[in-house]
């Protein structure tokens, strides 16, 4: 097995410590202005990145971050492992049973504010493909990438914010939860079928690919959730706590992600199905939930944000126009679609707006996804940087809307 | 509170020990006894059962024998609505296989579909003590300050010395985990700001209701409710539970198990339900 070099070790030690510091630096400046962490995050990375630092002092930024291929190859082996397990808690945090207990009014937001913007950011990439920066390939693939782009619900942003706004526990607060739940698993099934086709992995048919992925979904919910309900039990028992839990819950979590990406579906819905099986178990104590979390949230997820940074020139990739109509698309599709599904669900007007505000907030998972697409060559990285800019904004501005629709509404 | 119990009978082993159970009830709320068979009435059951009627020392004059045919459920629960049952009480076995889990178990459907609340025993005795540790879920469900308040008169007047309500602090790993973001003061903060949310809900019920001589213990958990109250009454060694619902069930709530599911499965102790 090779090894690297002592300098390349060192080089590796001094891109990792840069990363944690600034981002924890941001993170908190970010929270102070009562914004998500990850906003902080990503600002980070852009100041890291060749955006600032590396036009202010291009040589410092050379030094470390382009001097050594190796140490490159081994951050990105550790951002790739980080998006893996971002991916693995955002499973987690997906509770079956508070989706079903919410019942229709959670499927009727959630189904219209994932079909509303999905449709928009399809119908108008697919027509306007160049200015939105389709280069080539598939139109069509394009076009749905876009639409999962628009569709996909931050969970752990929407969770901040209720708790931020005391409505957490409120009939309206758990149908946002759970709507996002919801939001999330259909967003990811129909990405996993958009990755299969997308570079590496395409040798699977259109029908193919939908029936392993419902396949392999269906398997995860049912047997996976029974066979982890019965090893957890011997786990908490026999094994040392949370140690134990700890290190074989993150052995599965990769060995699912080899499983999906060996079967030509992305890694990461290997590792996004065993979070929500695991997850579902009533045997994974909310402790060790927050433990995972905790670990992930500070270490792994940091990194991956700061990294997204590192790889583009956010200022020559800036083109305000296409910022301005991803924007516009879907802050519409998702307060439009999910407004009026909470509207059918009998909220009345101003509620109904608040859960649109609410579930406009994207993050993380956009991101994720915009960056598979563009290491794919799907997308350009002028969409990419605003797909970013869409993700920032729509968190940072989730919560002051709601907070505006809610007004002159008093919840108990 | 009750004031005609009708109990299930099938002539099963514990068919003497569930009459006995019964006729507590009935002494304690003052009762009519109403006993519902679903199957042919031929003499040799009917001596047997007026043969431990009598070992029970119960005045059949107090009691009411139902024979009737036809599908036990259905026959069963349209009997307590014809009789106006308040209570309806039966037997249960305590584990289901996974065969019955997916199929519906006779016990299970009577405890979804009943017009009146549920007794469901699992360990009746012939020499019972009644119930002296009670749970109650506290959960926080629309139904739940009616699940309290009725949960609680029937302690009072079962004698119960301990009453335990169980609350739970929904998404505690989830909450917990956005509150990270916080400072060491502020998380800890939050944790307290959970745990006491869940007290004041169940401490703002109890407020307005009277509670006699019950002692009662409130207790915070976090996780599925279900589960936690399954663990808590295993802990503690309760002999009864008493929780409630509104929900209709169907059969995809089987397969997604809901709450209620989760305790039927795995009875962890007698359990009342309440509607």
């Amino acid at each position: 097995m090779e090894s690297l070099a002592h300098k390349e070790v060192i080089n590796l030690l001094l891109q990792l410590a840069s990363m944690l510091i600034l981002a924890r630096v941001f993170a908190e400046i970010a929270q102070k202005f009562k914004q998500p962490a990850v906003v902080g995050e990503l600002l980070a990375g852009i100041i890291l990145g060749p955006t600032i630092l590396g036009t202010v002092n291009p040589d410092f930024f050379e030094y470390l971050f382009q001097s050594n291929p190796s140490a490159n190859i081994a951050l990105d082996g550790i951002v790739q492992m980080a998006v893996i397990l971002l991916l693995f808690i955002a499973g987690l945090e997906v509770e079956l049973h508070l989706v079903w207990s919410q019942g229709k009014s959670a499927i009727n937001i959630s189904l219209l504010g994932l079909i509303v913007p999905f449709i928009l950011g399809f119908v108008f990439p697919y027509f306007f493909a160049s200015f939105f920066g389709f280069a080539d390939g598939e139109r069509l693939l394009f076009s749905l990438f876009m639409g999962t782009a628009m569709s996909i619900t931050a969970l752990p942003v929407v969770v901040r914010i209720l708790m931020d706004m005391n409505l957490f526990k409120t009939k309206m607060g758990m149908v946002i939860v759970a709507s996002a739940m919801v939001n999330d698993i259909i967003g990811w099934l129909i990405f996993s079928v958009i990755l299969s086709f997308m570079g590496k992995s395409g040798s699977l048919s259109l029908i193919n690919t939908i029936g392993i992925t419902l396949l392999f979904t269906v398997f995860m919910l049912t047997l996976g959730k029974g066979l982890i309900n019965r090893v957890l039990p011997w786990i908490n028992k026999n094994l040392a706590w949370p140690g134990g839990l700890l290190s074989l819950s993150m052995a599965f979590c990769f060995l699912a992600a080899a499983f999906t990406e060996w079967l030509g579906i992305h890694s990461i819905f290997g590792a996004f199905l065993l979070g929500v099986a695991l997850g579902d178990s009533s045997h994974l104590s909310e402790r060790a939930k927050e433990i995972i979390h905790q670990f992930i949230n500070n270490i792994f997820a940091p990194l991956f944000f700061v990294s997204i940074g590192l790889k583009i020139n956010f200022f020559t990739n800036f083109d305000f126009w296409l910022v301005l109509a991803v924007l516009v698309i879907s802050f519409v599709g998702k307060i439009v679609g999910s407004g009026f599904g909470a509207l059918r669900s009998g909220y009345p007007k101003k509620e109904a707006l608040a859960v649109g505000f609410g579930m406009n907030a994207r993050g993380a998972m956009e991101i994720i996804l915009g960056l598979i697409a563009l290491e794919n060559g799907l997308i350009d990285e002028k969409l990419f940087v605003a797909l970013v800019i869409m993700a920032i904004i729509t968190s940072m501005s989730s919560g002051p809307l709601m907070k505006w629709s809610l007004k002159s509404n008093k919840f108990t | 509170m009750y004031k005609k119990i009708g109990l299930a009978i099938a002539f099963s082993p514990r068919i003497e020990a569930l009459i006995a159970e019964a006729k507590r009830l009935v002494l304690l709320f003052d009762a009519e006894l109403l006993l519902i068979h679903i199957g042919v009435k031929t003499p040799e059951l009917e001596g047997k059962l007026n043969e431990i009627l009598n070992n029970q020392g119960l005045d059949q004059s107090h009691v009411t024998v139902f024979w009737k045919q036809g599908k036990p459920v259905k026959m069963l629960l349209q009997t307590c609505r014809d009789e106006s049952v308040d209570l309806l009480v039966l037997g249960a076995l305590k584990k289901e296989g996974l065969l019955t889990y997916y199929l519906g178990s006779v016990a299970r459907k009577i405890i979804r579909k009943a017009p009146c609340s549920v007794l469901t025993l699992i360990r009746p005795k012939i020499e019972g003590e009644g119930f002296s540790k009670v749970v109650i879920n506290g959960t926080q469900l629309e139904v739940t300050p009616k699940v309290i308040e009725l949960g609680l008169d029937f302690c009072k007047i079962a004698g119960v010395q301990q009453v335990h309500i169980l609350n739970e602090i929904k998404l505690y790993g989830l909450q917990m985990a956005t509150a990270g973001e916080g400072s060491e003061e502020e998380v800890a903060n939050t944790r307290r700001k959970l745990v006491q949310d869940e007290i004041e809900y169940v401490q703002q019920i109890l407020n307005g209701l009277d509670k006699g001589n019950l002692r009662i213990n409130i207790k915070v958990t976090a996780g599925k409710w279900s589960i936690e109250l399954a663990k808590y009454c295993e802990v503690i060694q309760a002999d009864l539970l008493i929780m409630g619902d509104n929900k209709d069930y169907s059969f995809i709530d089987r397969i997604f198990p809901h709450e209620l599911e989760n305790i039927l499965e795995n009875l962890p102790t007698n359990f009342l339900y309440i509607k």
